[in-house]
C-alpha cells in the first residue's frame, strides 16, 4: 500500500498523474480567480472588487489554509515539472547531431517548462504587488489599476498570462491523457476545450492590463475618487456591513 | 543493368520513365565500440540505383568498403521486409526516415533525390546504448516484456478458433496495439526517449484481451517498474512517437496504459 502511494512520486506514471491533478486544480482556481476579478470592472470604481476582497479576509482562518494548499499544488506541479524536465533532458545524454521532428509537437508543448517558470517569476512579482504589500489605503481595486497602469507593470501581467495560456494549450489535453481519460472520440473535444480554457484564461487575465493600461478603465477609477454618487454610498454601505 | 531495370519499370513511383542513378553523400556515424567515441564519416556514391532499398544502399557501400581494405558500418537489419523491426536507423534526423508508416528497410531509394546529402546515425536514448556504429543494444525492451509482457496459458493442443468469444472492437483494438514490432522508434524519435508507445502497445495488446486478464494489474506494474529502471524518460505527450511509428501505433493506448497503471495502482490485486 505504502508502496503503491510511493509510485505516485516516483514512477513515471505516477508523477504525470500527480502533474496533471494538481495542474487542473490549479485551472480550476485561474476560473474562480478570473470570474472574482471581472468585478474590477464594474463601474463603481473599484466598491464590489474591494467588497469581494474583504469577503475573503474576513474567512480568516479558512483563508491561510485555502492559500496553504493553493501553494503546496503550486509548488507540488513545479517540483515534478522541473524533475521530469530534468530526467527526460538526461534520458538522452547523447543528443543528435540532426533531429527532425513529424510536426506531432506544437510550439506549446516543446515549450512548457519555459512556460512554465516564466508563470512562476510571475507568480512572485504578482502575489508582491498584490499579497505581500501593505493594503493602499484607497483600497485594493485602486492599488490593482495602478499598477497596471504603469508600462512596466501592464506589460509583466501581459507577457505572465500570455505564457499561461500558451503552457494551458498544451496542458489541458495532456493532462486528461496522462490520466488516462482520453481515446475513442474524446480526442478532439478536450483537444477544442484545452484551448478553449487557454484562450478564455489567457485573453481574460490580459484584459486587465490591457483595459486599464490603456487608459479605457480609469475615467470611471477617478470617478471613485469624486464624492458621493448614490451608486457608492449603496456600496459603501455593504462593504461596511462585511466588515 | 538497363535491361533489367526495364522489366521492373512498372513499378517505378519516379515521376520520369527513364531511372537515373543517383549521387549521394552519405554522412554515416562510424564508432568503434560501445566506449569508444564515435564520429561522422562522410562517404560519395556516385551511381545508387533508385531500384536499390535503403539498406542495399548501404549493402553497396559495405562492399566497396570491404574491397579497399576498410571496417564495413555495422548497421541491424533481419527480415527486411518491415515485420521484425531490427532495421533501426536515423535518417536525416527521423527514425526509419521520412516516409510515414515505413521501416527503414522498406524504404527506396528512388524517394531521394540526385545530389542529396544524408545523415545517418544511430537510435539515441541512454537506455539504447550503442554497440558499434549503427547498431544499438535495444535488450531493454526484452527486459521490460520478460517483466510482464506474458500469459498464463494452457500448454498442450491449440485451443479451438473462436472458442472464446471477443467483441469485434475489441480485437481490432488489440490487434493494433499487437502490430508493434519492438524496433524502438517510439523512443528514438521521443524528445524525452520514452518508450511509453512501447510499453503502452504490449499492455494493450494483453489488458484488452480474455487471456490478459489473470496478471491484468501485476502486468502493468511490472512492466512499467522495468522501464523507469531502464532510464526511458517521461511521456509528456507530444505524439511524436505515434508520428514515427512504422506501424502506426496510436497514443491511444498510451493513455490506456495510464489508465491500466492508476486503476492497478488504486484497485490491483
Ligand atoms: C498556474 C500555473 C500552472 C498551471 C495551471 C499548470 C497546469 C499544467 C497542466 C494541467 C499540465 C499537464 C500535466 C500533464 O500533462 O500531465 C502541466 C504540465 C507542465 N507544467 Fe504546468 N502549470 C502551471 C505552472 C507551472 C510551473 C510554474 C511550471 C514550472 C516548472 C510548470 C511546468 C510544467 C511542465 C514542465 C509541464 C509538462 C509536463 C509534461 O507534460 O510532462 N507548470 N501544467
Ligand atoms: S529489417 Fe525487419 S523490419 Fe526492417
Amino acid at each position: 500500500m505504502v508502496r503503491r502511494i510511493a509510485s505516485l512520486w516516483s514512477s513515471s506514471i505516477g508523477k504525470k498523474a500527480l502533474m496533471s491533478v494538481t495542474g487542473l486544480l490549479l485551472i480550476g482556481f485561474l476560473v474562480l480567480h478570473l470570474v472574482g476579478n471581472l468585478q474590477l470592472f464594474a463601474d463603481d470604481g473599484g466598491k464590489s472588487f474591494d467588497a469581494y476582497a474583504a469577503k475573503l479576509k474576513s474567512f480568516g482562518p479558512l483563508l491561510y489554509v485555502a492559500e496553504f494548499g493553493l501553494g503546496a499544488l503550486f509548488l507540488a506541479h513545479l517540483a515534478l515539472g522541473l524533475r521530469v524536465t530534468f530526467e527526460n533532458r538526461a534520458a538522452r545524454a547523447q543528443r543528435y547531431a540532426l533531429e527532425r521532428d513529424r510536426g506531432a509537437r506544437s510550439f506549446a508543448s516543446a515549450t512548457m517548462v519555459v512556460t512554465g517558470v516564466i508563470v512562476l517569476i510571475f507568480l512572485v512579482i504578482h502575489l508582491l504587488d498584490f499579497r505581500l504589500r501593505e493594503m493602499a489605503p484607497d483600497g485594493l481595486a485602486a492599488m490593482v489599476v495602478r499598477r497596471l497602469s504603469e508600462p512596466a507593470g501592464a506589460l509583466i501581467y501581459v507577457v505572465g498570462v500570455a505564457a499561461l495560456g500558451v503552457h494551458l494549450s498544451h496542458a489541458f489535453r495532456s493532462a486528461f491523457q496522462t490520466l488516462g481519460l482520453s481515446g475513442k472520440g474524446w480526442d478532439t473535444p478536450l483537444a477544442r476545450l484545452g484551448k478553449a480554457i487557454a484562450i478564455v484564461l489567457g485573453v481574460g487575465f490580459a484584459m486587465f492590463p490591457l483595459v486599464f493600461f490603456s487608459g479605457a478603465k480609469k475615467a470611471s477609477h477617478q470617478a471613485s475618487l469624486e464624492p458621493a454618487r448614490p451608486i457608492h454610498a449603496a456600496s459603501d454601505v455593504t462593504t461596511e456591513a462585511i466588515r | 543493368m538497363s535491361s533489367s531495370h526495364d522489366t521492373h519499370a512498372s513499378h517505378a513511383a519516379a515521376p520520369t520513365h527513364e531511372k537515373k542513378h543517383l549521387a549521394l553523400t552519405l554522412h554515416v556515424w562510424r564508432q568503434r565500440a560501445a566506449t569508444s567515441e564515435g564520429k561522422f564519416v562522410t562517404y560519395k556514391l556516385d551511381d545508387v540505383s533508385p531500384d536499390m532499398s535503403f539498406l542495399e544502399m548501404l549493402d553497396v557501400l559495405n562492399e566497396r568498403l570491404i574491397a579497399n581494405g576498410e571496417e564495413p558500418i555495422a548497421f541491424d537489419h533481419d527480415c527486411r521486409e518491415g515485420i521484425c523491426g531490427a532495421c533501426s536507423l536515423t535518417i536525416n534526423g527521423q527514425p526509419h526516415g521520412f516516409e510515414r508508416e515505413t521501416t527503414t528497410c522498406q524504404i527506396h531509394m528512388r524517394r531521394f533525390e540526385d545530389g542529396q546529402t544524408i545523415y545517418i546515425e544511430p537510435f539515441r536514448a541512454n537506455a539504447f546504448p550503442v554497440v558499434k556504429d549503427l547498431v544499438v543494444d535495444r535488450g531493454a525492451f526484452d527486459r521490460i516484456i520478460a517483466a510482464g509482457g506474458f500469459i498464463t496459458a494452457r500448454a498442450g493442443s491449440a485451443p479451438d478458433a473462436n472458442a472464446l468469444p471477443i467483441a469485434g472492437d475489441v480485437a481490432e483494438s488489440a490487434m493494433d496495439a499487437a502490430a508493434c514490432i519492438g524496433c524502438g522508434a517510439c523512443v528514438a524519435s521521443c524528445k524525452n526517449a520514452s518508450a511509453m508507445l512501447f510499453v503502452s502497445a504490449k499492455v494493450s495488446h494483453l489488458a484488452l484481451l480474455p487471456q490478459g486478464q489473470a496478471e491484468r494489474s501485476r502486468r502493468v506494474l511490472a512492466m512499467v517498474e522495468q522501464m523507469d529502471k531502464e532510464g526511458f524518460g517521461n511521456c509528456t505527450n507530444e505524439s511524436e512517437c505515434e508520428a514515427a511509428c512504422p506501424k502506426g501505433i496510436s497514443v491511444a493506448n498510451i493513455a490506456r496504459l495510464n489508465r491500466e497503471y492508476l486503476r492497478a495502482l488504486a484497485c490491483g490485486d
